[in-house]
């Protein structure tokens, strides 16, 4: 394709002060002006404005352009707003390649003006470059498959499940465990409402099994999965040996977290008379009137917080984990509310290091309070012990509240409160390739603006795989992941960008190389007018470009990133640093 | 040296009147807040409410901090929790006054109203069946009291009763003394030093000091009415403890005469004190005056019956009618000597005494230990 004879637009933003304060934007319009095709070069103070962009639509209607380049901020910001802008102006949208003149170039050059206008001046050169090779490349476009996979049947799973099939979706839940419910079901009276989570778990089973668009597999594995959002395809091991292949446009991984497990010694987890929060409400479920505990009515309980918490790995603490659970703190105080409500005379200690009861759980806290649990505060640096003493357990600590004195609670028991550790998923990151946060959890992508998407698309995240949750949240979480794969679904197709690889089947020897390389099983072998060669699978694809460099014969390129494109664009930023 | 816990505390100074200490978050607005607590250098509120959650008796009774309040109430107007702050130290002063007393009867006392004032009642039936069966000749004609009454009897009397209250305040000042000072711990200081620091007591028991700089509003004008009910209450005491020969006359003296001056003085102390107090109790109209237990109004009323019925049975006199002034001066009798045998060892009175001597013994220990440092720094 010839590129000289393409018809250039040019346009570059003050951002109000932004750049120009720092780069000299006439100058830079000045050296892009001289570039070839280059017909039209302007300077603008907001081109993200509605009066720019219309600016910009008459300029490319009327100097009939064949390619645009916007000189402003990162395209995080606007690359959406200016592929709109040419499609209304009639110029397809991949003709249009912004430069990141603003987090690039003058905020990061703040100290050399004469650098930064260089630079930029480099920068949308390079820009020029690529538009001037650049093609017209349409969205693909793959039907979805009006179906969901839910991994886990827990609170979050099964209340996501519901909301699919409410929503005309057709739902397969696959459980690990023999049972549905997780946590939740076993835990017994669950926080604010005070209802019993076996009830909960009960009544979303029942409202399952009058759906007809639900099938709930127990004792049942993910073991593989190919295509990708719309269209996947996802085979079941179900407990019986058998498999069974699910076809569906969208994931929701709900598979929840672990307790944490105490070293032996943590504590003086081990001995008879301490337990895990878990272990006690195991305890409490059965439990209708005052407490007995190792053959004695339960006079005294000490509750240790943070245990596994806010912690580096040590010797004593192996398991330990730097972040906050930040539910265990309201279970504590939930738990001794139940304790209280079962025998008012018990005594009941929570040593704790910050109280994390946020929102309404603030309530349970004061409630607590007003019940008669006793709070003591301990610096991490001088951690309680734990001791047994005649038969009793002897927690020593030093009382924050009270200048450090140290004092000692003889107490029939101890709760450690321990928090929730991310579950062993590798088989399930091993077939949705999904990526674990720093502390071993699921990813999403943005925290705060995509909050249960994942970097695979089609797959969403909810509950507590995510990071520690109460019932609550998790519950909300899922319905955000019903939201989003609802919207995805119910279009009937997902529309994806064009940037696959292209393999030129003249030259593919059908050696096979780019199938090992790569990641995501988007190519395929065929055969073309008789022989070997590979192609591509469009909705496979995810133009990581994996495959391009390890093609002996240079076959494969990408669209939008060819390969000439980027060897002008590393040219045109080259001719200026021999320049300068 | 690690502490046991008494998990009991705070349900042992719920029935002392402290019902709102589990509110307690520990926060610290109190003790921010307290116009006293930081130039004594200590953490109270806040610290002595952490006391009693978490069970530290020990500490508790070794600790000056529920000695300085005088409850201007700022703390518990500001308490996030509305855990009434002041109200708990005025209930861990209680608890403590019991706590000194050996003869479990100010426990008693304090939390039940019913075994107080049957107390009061038995001491008052006690008094007054003393004079029914024992009472001189009575005269008709004209008033002559010291017949009826003769003073050097009632004098004996009122010198046993003297000496027993001296020995209960002062059993359980040593009490108190034992425990403050952390038992045995109390013979290491000399007893020059003792000696030395009984100003301390003498100022704070007279004067109550503290007690100007205490809160912001009216705090002043509260003061004052304490002072001048203390001193009309001294004043009685001495009169009729001290002074009754000289002060039960059958001859009524001019109106100027200082007998007569001294007399109307304590009398006009004790009313207005006690009436003033009683209205503000009444009304809730200061944060110290919200909440009243029982032994509170018991209190406030004894002592204002006191005054009343000496007041009437003296104008009785002076309008020369007899046997109205005999039954009126046992009526006064049979209230002021229960007032005084119930109230002093056992009840609200005995404030007056353990709270300079809180103070006392806090500047003994500080004198005490600067003492015991200096030849340790010395050496080093």
């Amino acid at each position: 394709m010839s590129g000289e004879k393409k018809k250039i637009g040019v346009f570059i933003c003050h951002c109000g002060g932004n750049i120009s304060d720092y780069v000299d934007v006439e100058k830079v319009r000045e050296e892009a002006e001289k570039e070839p095709g280059v017909v039209l070069a302007k300077t603008t103070m907001f081109a993200c404005s509605d009066a720019a962009q219309q600016e910009m639509i008459e300029a490319i209607q009327k100097e009939n352009l064949d390619g645009i380049v916007v000189a402003s901020c990162s395209p995080k910001l606007h690359l959406y707003t200016f592929r709109a802008m040419a499609e209304r102006a009639g110029l397809n949208q991949y003709r249009y390649t912004q430069v990141n003149l603003r987090e690039q170039c003058s905020w990061s050059h703040r100290d050399d003006k004469e650098g930064a206008t260089t630079k930029g001046a480099s920068l949308v050169r390079a820009g020029i470059a690529k538009v001037r090779l650049s093609e017209s490349l349409e969205n693909s476009r793959v039907d979805t498959l009006p179906a969901v996979l839910v991994v886990g049947a827990g609170v979050a799973g099964m209340r996501a499940a519901l909301a699919l099939a409410d929503l005309g979706l057709s739902v397969h839940i696959v459980e690990t465990e023999n049972e549905p419910g997780g946590w939740t079901a076993k835990l017994g009276p669950a926080f604010p409402s005070n209802r019993d989570g076996a009830e909960l778990v009960r009544n979303l089973r029942e409202a399952i099994q009058t759906r007809q668009n639900i099938a709930l597999y127990t004792g049942a594995h993910v073991a593989e999965k190919s295509g990708s959002v719309g269209q996947f395809s996802v085979r079941v091991r179900l407990s019986s040996g058998e498999s069974l292949q699910l076809k569906v446009g969208a994931v929701i991984i709900a598979t929840g977290f672990d307790a944490y497990a105490p070293a032996k010694g943590e504590f003086g987890y081990g001995l008879p008379g301490v337990l895990t929060l878990p272990e006690f409400r195991h305890m409490l479920k059965t439990a209708r009137g005052p407490l007995v505990f190792n053959g004695r009515r339960l006079g005294t309980v000490a509750y240790l917080y943070c245990v596994g918490s806010r912690q580096e790995p040590d010797e004593g603490h192996p398991n330990a984990h730097t972040y906050c659970s930040r539910t265990c703190c309201a279970a504590a105080v939930h738990t001794a509310l139940l304790v209280n409500g079962l025998d008012p005379e018990v005594n009941q200690y929570h040593l704790f290091r910050d109280m994390r009861t946020y929102g309404k759980n603030e309530l349970l806290y004061e409630e607590a309070g007003r019940k008669g649990s006793v709070f003591v505060r301990w610096d991490p640096g001088d951690p309680p012990e734990v001791q047994e003493e005649k038969g009793r357990m002897m927690v020593r600590v030093a009382d924050l509240l009270d200048a450090g004195e140290r004092i000692e609670i003889p107490a029939d028991l101890v709760v450690l409160v321990t928090g929730m550790v991310p579950r062993p998923n590798q088989d399930l990151v091993h077939v949705f390739k999904l990526p674990l946060g720093k502390d071993g959890f699921f990813n999403e992508i943005h925290p705060k603006l995509r909050p249960v998407e994942t970097v695979i698309s089609g797959v969403f995240i909810a509950g507590a795989s995510q990071s520690p949750k109460t019932i609550a949240e998790s519950v909300a979480s899922s319905l955000a992941a019903v939201s989003k794969s609802a919207a995805l679904l119910l279009k009937g197709y997902v529309e994806l960008e064009p940037f696959v690889a292209r393999v030129d089947t003249a030259r593919c020897t059908g050696c096979n190389e780019c199938l090992a390389a790569c990641p995501y099983d988007a190519l395929e072998k065929t055969t073309e007018d008789g022989r070997q060669a590979v192609r591509v699978a469009a909705s496979l694809c995810k133009g990581g470009g994996a495959c391009v460099p390890v093609c002996p014969e240079g076959a494969i390129d990408l669209l939008g990133y060819s390969d000439s494109e980027v060897t002008e664009m590393i040219d045109a930023l080259a001719r200026e640093a021999v320049h300068a | 040296m690690t502490a046991r816990v008494d998990p009991n505390l705070h349900r042992e100074i719920a029935r002392f009147g402290g019902h709102d200490v589990d509110l307690c978050m520990n926060c610290g607005n109190c003790t921010a807040i307290c116009p006293l607590s930081e130039e004594s250098g200590g953490s109270f509120p806040r610290r002595v409410i952490h006391l009693l959650q978490v069970g530290r008796t020990e500490k508790l009774m070794q600790t000056v901090d529920p000695w300085l309040c005088y409850y201007c109430g700022e703390c518990s107007e500001s308490c996030p929790r509305d855990a009434n702050p002041g109200e708990t130290m005025m209930a861990t002063r209680r608890y403590l006054t019991a706590r000194y007393d050996w003869t479990g009867l100010a426990g008693l006392f304090y939390r039940s109203a019913a075994a107080e004032i049957a107390a009061l009642a038995l001491v008052g039936l006690f008094v007054a069946a003393l004079f029914v069966l024992f009472h001189g000749p009575v005269i008709t004609g004209h008033v002559e009291l010291n017949t009826f009454a003769p003073v050097h009897w009632v004098e004996l009397g009122d010198l046993v009763m003297a000496a027993a209250l001296t020995f209960f305040l002062l059993t359980n000042a040593a009490r108190m003394a034992w425990m403050f000072m952390g038992g045995t711990e109390m013979f290491k200081i000399s007893p020059a030093v003792y000696l030395r620091q009984v100003p301390v007591f003498l100022s704070h028991f007279f004067t109550q000091k503290r007690w100007r700089r205490c809160g912001s509003g009216g705090s002043q004008k509260r003061w004052l009415t304490h002072v001048i009910l203390v001193s009309g209450y001294l004043s009685m005491l001495t009169l009729v403890l001290v002074l009754l020969r000289w002060f039960q006359t059958d001859r009524v003296y001019a109106v100027y005469n200082p007998q007569r001056l001294w007399g109307y003085y304590a009398t006009a102390a004790l009313l207005y004190g006690t009436v003033n107090f009683m209205v503000s109790r009444w009304r809730k109209a200061d944060p110290m005056h919200r909440f009243s237990e029982a032994s509170d109004w018991i209190f406030l009323v004894m002592l204002f019956l006191t005054a009343l019925t000496g007041i009437v049975m003296h104008a009785l006199r002076i309008a020369g009618l007899p046997m109205a002034t005999y039954i009126a001066y046992v009526i006064h009798l049979a209230i002021a000597v229960p007032m005084l045998v119930v109230e002093v060892p056992f009840g609200k009175w005995a404030h007056l005494f353990y709270r300079p001597l809180a103070l006392y013994l806090t500047s003994v220990k500080e004198a005490g230990a600067s003492r015991v440092k200096a030849p340790v720094e010395a050496a080093a």
